[in-house]
């Protein structure tokens, strides 16, 4: 019968999703996006009083005010969308995966409805020395730091026929000994953190670390609760941030890549 | 049906009675302060397989253990302890549970305040196996694979398990302390991320727990839509461990098909319903999604061809020599374990005892339907492969028949932003009876507490493994597929 299986599999319909298409698709995240030129003070006020978390509230500097947008601690709930009377829908796209900190946050000027376009942060050097060294493959030991395994089920996805991660040179692997990047998810509780810096303690340098989720990314929904420590860059350091709530599988494969790579030439490296 | 009997100390004797009958199973036993500061421990007892029981009593001093009367209630009257500093005399294992070596041995986070609890550095001691050749093996809390942490202490003479002792509570993340005060159409997004593989089960449990203290009627059509999403996350959560299951005896061809299928159903629901796990759909008073009548058609078919395709491919894995030779005899959960532990869903199931809170405590749709129950006595891996094959099926049917005979009407009405009231819900999750008590004052939530089927269900995977070997743990462990953030909340 092993031979009916394998039959009834080479069979099934080729689904393998093309790079173009998934990268930096957001589809299917209910992540927020703002659309500027419908953006008003009332719009603001609603939109932060309808958010559970502090991924939105308003900023005030030199008489103007700013809409701050912080995609680590967006939980995905889509109130804003609700209240947001058309200036928030949901994001296609979603370039923020495998940033640095400082980059998930976007802001607007209310009242020149504008983005306030900001640099992109370099990325780190040990991201620099991986790409030098390990070029397309990468081996990735996954740590659950106390998630509500919302997270682990999107990046178990990843190996599924859709998105087919191993075709990247991107491998799961179990040992921390054998790794070059650490995929953080979790508010990391306190029953965790000890077993978190061991695991990072045992990755050979130079080693990344990405923090996953709202939660990895800022505690999320956790943040602050007497049995979670914070998110992941209190224990150990952070060189990339994936948001989302869970993240989709495009998110975290976008963001595993993205923090390899320069942020405006994804495929650079490939098409040469 | 729930009967919440007067609150009196003879209660407390009143429930170790009842838990000793036959007739009895139970269902939680958990703590809470009044608005005077008094504790109370309350016992939720699931009578003659039909009607939820609570019996309350305010507690001072210590309290007589029910464990020596139901094993199953020794995690619970551990968290008791944990939570509330409620000593329970003549416990046989009285260590900690949710908390680690890390936590100072005075603090109770639910009646002390626990904003800034310091760091303590304690001692666990596990049950040591002593004689010739045997051998501790420690495995996690970090596993292999992409799974949550928990940690597995084998003693094990040679390949063969003697004991297996659980040490979980990685994750736990004080979640049911995080409820309280939290606004009652806010904390429906914590009861997401209790274990989110079963977000909706958490949020449907949580409103239907908020419409019961409130006497809300949710509209028959949102009512139809919830159960649409109750029966697809139970589809996808068996379809990926059937899969998951083929993937621990090395069969990786059913493995990688099964995840197709569930990858389809992901993205029907991201086209139909624009959430991949359905998260944000299930409020207080209703669902915030709706569908057209050709959508209907459509997400039918869907659900169809991928539930067809499972089941060719399930007949399949189960005709395999080398599937049989795996999952048969492996693992046994007897039914006197089963009932001893108060074991619920598909390993109750798998073990001859037929519960199913969709049957048995019908709440919204599934008091207009009847749901098949299916039914094996083996208690292996192979009966627990069994149960999930055939309830997705059943599912699929469910689905299907809901969307034919959709009601028309809205889906979502308004629940009251302040008020008090308390009250319980139950869903049968995938993974079995998930159950929340709410106590709500002034429209805020000031109590909750969630009975997992994972924390009722994890003391029974050690009492699996006995006889076996240990490289036979991860399909054993992945044949009761339980949630570890579920459990530890």
């Amino acid at each position: 019968m092993i031979g009916d299986a394998v039959e009834r599999s080479l069979r099934s319909p080729r689904v393998l999703i093309s790079v173009s298409e998934l990268f930096s698709n957001a589809a299917g995240s209910r992540m927020p996006d703002v659309q500027p030129d419908l953006l008003t003070d009332e719009v603001a006020r609603r939109v932060v009083a309808a958010c559970p978390t502090p991924a939105l509230k308003v900023d005030e500097a030199a008489g103007r005010k700013y809409l701050v947008l912080n995609y680590g601690e967006c939980i995905a709930c889509s109130r804003c969308v609700a209240a947001g009377e058309g200036a928030f829908r949901y994001t296609e796209r979603v370039a923020r995966c495998g940033v640095r900190r400082e980059a998930l946050i976007r802001r607007w000027d209310i009242q020149s409805r504008a983005e306030v376009v900001q640099d992109e942060p370099a990325l780190s050097q040990a991201a620099e020395q991986i790409r030098a060294l390990v070029g397309q493959a990468l081996n990735i030991r996954q740590v659950d730091a106390g998630s509500c395994n919302g997270c682990e089920g999107e990046i178990v996805a990843l190996t599924n026929p859709y998105y087919d991660l191993e075709r990247f040179g991107i491998h799961f692997i179990a040992s921390p000994k054998h790794a070059d990047m650490l995929l953080v998810t979790g508010p990391v509780t306190r029953n965790m953190a000890a077993a978190l810096k061991n695991a990072y303690d045992a990755v050979p340098s130079p080693k990344l670390v990405v923090a996953v989720g709202a939660c990895g990314c800022s505690g999320g929904i956790f943040a602050g609760g007497h049995a979670v420590v914070g998110p992941v860059d209190a224990v150990i350091p952070v060189d990339g941030y994936i948001p989302g709530c869970p993240p989709t599988p495009s998110m975290l494969l976008t963001g595993i890549l993205q923090v390899l790579r320069p942020f405006s030439s994804p495929w650079r490296r490939r098409k040469s | 049906m729930t009967v919440t009997l007067p609150n009196s100390e003879a209660d407390r004797s009143r429930a170790l009675d009842l838990l000793g009958a036959a007739n009895t199973r139970l269902v939680s036993i958990f703590g809470s302060t009044d608005d005077n500061h008094v504790r109370y421990v309350h016992y939720l007892i699931d009578v003659n397989g039909r009607e939820y029981r609570m019996l309350s009593s305010p507690v001072t001093g210590s309290i007589p253990s029910a464990t020596p009367i139901v094993p199953a209630a020794a995690w619970y009257e551990r968290e008791l302890h944990d939570q509330y500093g409620i000593e329970c005399e003549g416990h046989p294992d009285p260590r900690p549970l949710l908390f680690h070596e890390n936590w100072p041995e005075n603090v109770h986070p639910m009646i002390d305040d626990a904003s800034h609890v310091p760091w303590a550095e304690g001692q666990y001691h596990f049950l040591r196996v002593h004689g010739d050749g045997v051998c501790e093996v420690p495995v996690g809390p970090i596993h292999a694979g992409i799974i949550e942490p928990g940690h597995f202490r084998f003693s094990v003479v040679g390949d063969t398990v003697l004991h297996l002792e659980l040490r979980h509570f990685y994750t736990h993340k004080g979640t049911e302390k995080l409820f309280e005060n939290t606004p009652v159409m806010d904390a429906v997004m914590i009861a997401e991320s209790v274990s989110g593989d079963n977000c909706f089960s958490h949020a449907v449990a949580y409103c239907q727990a908020i419409e019961n203290a409130f006497a809300i009627s949710v509209p028959p059509r949102a009512q139809a839509i919830r159960l649409i999403g109750l029966e697809l996350e139970r589809m996808l959560a068996h379809i990926a461990d059937v899969g998951a299951l083929c993937g621990d005896v090395g069969f990786t061809v059913p493995a990688a098909y099964t995840a197709r299928l569930k990858e389809t159903l992901l993205q029907a629901s991201t086209r139909f319903f624009g959430t991949r796990f359905w998260r944000g759909i299930a409020v207080p008073g209703g669902v915030t999604r709706d569908l057209s009548s050709a959508e209907t058609g459509e997400f039918g078919r869907m659900v169809t061809a991928a539930a067809r395709e499972f089941a060719q491919m399930a007949r399949l894995i189960l005709h395999t020599s080398s599937v049989q030779n795996r999952f048969e005899s492996t693992g046994i959960l007897t039914a006197e374990i089963a009932k001893q532990l108060a074991v619920v869903g598909p390993a109750a199931r798998a073990s001859g005892i037929g519960l199913d809170v969709r049957r048995d405590h019908p709440t919204g749709r599934y008091r207009d339907i009847n749901v098949d129950v299916p039914q094996y006595t083996h208690g292996d891996v192979l009966a627990r492969a069994r149960i999930r094959i055939d309830e997705t099926a059943i599912s699929t049917h469910l689905i299907n028949e809901t969307l034919r005979e959709l009601p028309a009407g809205s889906v979502l009405v308004p629940v009251p932003l302040s008020g008090n009231a308390e009250a319980l819900s139950a869903v049968e999750s995938p993974r079995g009876e998930l159950l929340y008590w709410v106590r709500i004052r002034d429209g805020k939530i000031t109590r909750c507490h969630i009975k997992s089927p994972s924390f009722q269900n994890w003391p029974a995977v050690p009492l699996a493994m006995p006889g076996n070997i240990i490289a036979d743990f991860p399909l054993i462990n992945k044949s009761f597929n339980l949630s570890y953030s579920g459990c530890d909340r």
